[in-house]
């Protein structure tokens, strides 16, 4: 196996959006194509310069990738969907990554698109007499590791609140994000409880959307644009031992992991970057629970077990703070559409390293990391570099 | 009605043994693994460990008291119609000494609820159906409030 840091530089020529939100008249390849046709228009190129494409989505069925792509016009190229839950939009932005390091292509398009179902859906990790019991409430499987995580570092329900409050407070500066109004401490501690100790104000919203992005070698770039470098695409599907109620995975006593998922794919990241936490100056984080962006800081390196909540209340994450996280607004914000989830913490990383954040501008900032996670499980670390 | 004659189903088969009479209790059905001692609930219906990837698994029953490791009591119905039972309820894990933990629904007040609290394992009904028959599960009870 050839280190990927040996590999053909990658980088990224162009990135495009959808506004998150609902589109009630309009479908996945509706706002994937207009998502796709962005990008395009950002990297400066032609579309007859794709040379394959890679299409994430959770929930559209099958060929999703090629109905947006046929929007387009079919061109010949080889054209792959991936499904693989949160993680889809990063899972197939890795291929595409890959593809081009690997010098199989030098220009390919990752798209992550979803229209999220309307009315309850029920996980597919879960097993029939589970779903009989009732273990597939998503809230519910994070409350019993937040519980957990409480007894363990004496976090508390405010620590968790001021996660959405601070995220929230960031997407006040995003006009993509479905939620651009701030929400106070005492608006999140009053919101109904779904599962305890978490209320409905500790869960993202769900929306629709897409984002995409055209990989290129750095002599194919075109745009004017600051060139940035993908400088680590991982995914780690799993560990043994490891439990994650979302996944409907039970920890093992007998033989616990000795690293979670989340922690190996950040240090097999951090080695192929050849950068560590101290390094990153910007970070777009696994808010899909508010209490999750907690333990998902100190699993990705940025400070120690327990730490997290300390630091938040510091500001130490906040947009002009030491770490900023989720300067978009994250989950909490944009919204959760599964197959692009991972698309739009990617776009925010580059949005952020070009130095076209706008408002939400980190100062700046040259190393950036983007962590997508869910059910599978998956961890999805990616860093860029400009 | 069936007659006027109450059905006991249970919800799923094969999580757990039936007492045949009322001296019995009730276990869980787990797996163990005679190569690399790895346990399992439920048991693994291939015979195959996920550990050790070796066919060397055996049916054993489980400890029906054990530590409860986290709770939740939850206020949202499950979606997709699979759920039947009642609304809130209390749904976390147990962990049973000989080294496994049990994904679970916890019966008896909510209130005496704690981690690390000791709790046993019953089976009692989840909800009845149109024709009054009960469908029962396993669920753990706080050992507290049985004295
Ligand atoms: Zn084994």
């Amino acid at each position: 196996m050839k280190p990927l840091n040996e590999m053909r530089e990658v980088a990224v020529g162009g990135i495009g959006v959808t506004k998150w939100g609902f589109y009630e008249n309009a479908e996945w390849f509706d706002f994937g194509s207009e998502a796709i046709l962005n990008a395009l228009k950002d990297a400066g190129m032609e579309w007859k310069d794709i040379q394959a494409a890679f299409c994430g989505s959770v929930y559209q069925g099958t060929g999703s990738g090629h109905q947006a792509i046929k929007e387009i016009g079919l061109t010949g190229i080889p054209i792959v969907n991936v499904e693989n839950a949160c993680s889809s939009c990063a899972s197939a932005f890795r291929l595409a990554y890959q593809t081009v390091a690997a010098e199989i292509y030098d220009i390919v398009l990752a798209v992550g698109m979803e229209k999220m179902p309307r009315g309850p859906i029920p996980s597919t990790a879960f097993r029939p007499w589970e779903l009989k019991l009732g273990f597939n409430v998503q809230p519910a499987n994070y409350a019993n590791i937040a519980v957990q995580y409480m007894e363990k570092t004496g976090a508390t329900i405010e620590d968790f609140s001021m996660v959405t409050v601070k995220n929230r407070r960031h997407g006040t500066l995003n006009p993509n994000a479905r939620f651009q109004k701030p929400v106070t401490l005492e608006e999140v501690l009053n919101s109904r409880l779904v599962a305890t100790p978490l209320r409905l104000l500790h869960c993202c919203p769900l929306a629709d959307g897409a984002a995409a992005f055209i990989l290129c070698s750095k002599n194919k770039l075109k745009s004017k644009h600051k060139a940035v470098t993908v400088a680590a695409s991982t995914l780690t599907s799993g560990v043994y031992g490891e439990g994650y109620p979302p996944a409907d995975l039970t920890p093992s006593l007998k033989y616990p992991a000795a690293m979670s998922l989340t922690e190996l794919s950040a240090k097999q990241a951090y080695e192929i970057a050849d950068c560590g936490p101290e390094n990153i100056d910007v970070v777009q984080a696994y808010d899909t629970m508010a209490p999750a962006e907690l333990w998902d800081l100190e699993e990705l390196g940025f400070c120690k077990p327990g730490e997290a909540p300390h630091l938040l209340r510091e500001g130490v994450f906040d947009l002009n703070g030491r770490i900023p996280v989720n300067t978009d607004g994250g989950l909490m914000s944009r919204g959760h559409p599964l197959g692009a989830t991972a698309g739009g913490q990617i776009y925010e990383i580059v949005l952020q390293l070009r130095g076209q954040a706008g408002p939400r501008q980190v100062k700046d900032a040259k190393v950036g990391l983007a962590h997508a996670m869910g059910a599978g499980p998956n961890s999805a670390v990616t860093i860029f570099k400009c | 009605m069936n007659n006027g004659e109450k059905r006991i189903i249970p919800l799923t088969e094969g999580l757990y043994t039936l007492p045949a009479s009322p001296d019995e209790k009730p276990h869980l059905i787990g797996s163990r693994c005679i190569n690399c001692n790895e346990l399992y609930f439920p048991k693994k219906e291939k015979g195959l460990c996920i550990h050790c990837q070796q066919k060397t698994l055996e049916e054993v029953e489980l400890s029906r008291q054990g530590k409860i490791a986290s709770f939740t009591i939850v206020l949202q119905p499950p979606a997709g119609g699979f759920y039947h039972g009642p609304v809130p309820y209390a749904y976390g894990y147990v962990d049973l000494p000989e080294g496994v933990r049990v994904e679970t629904q916890f019966t008896g007040n909510f209130n005496n609820l704690e981690i690390d609290g000791d709790v046993e394992m019953v089976i009692e009904k989840l909800y009845e159906n149109a024709e009054g028959d009960e469908f029962v599960t396993y669920k753990f009870k706080p050992l507290k409030e049985q004295k």
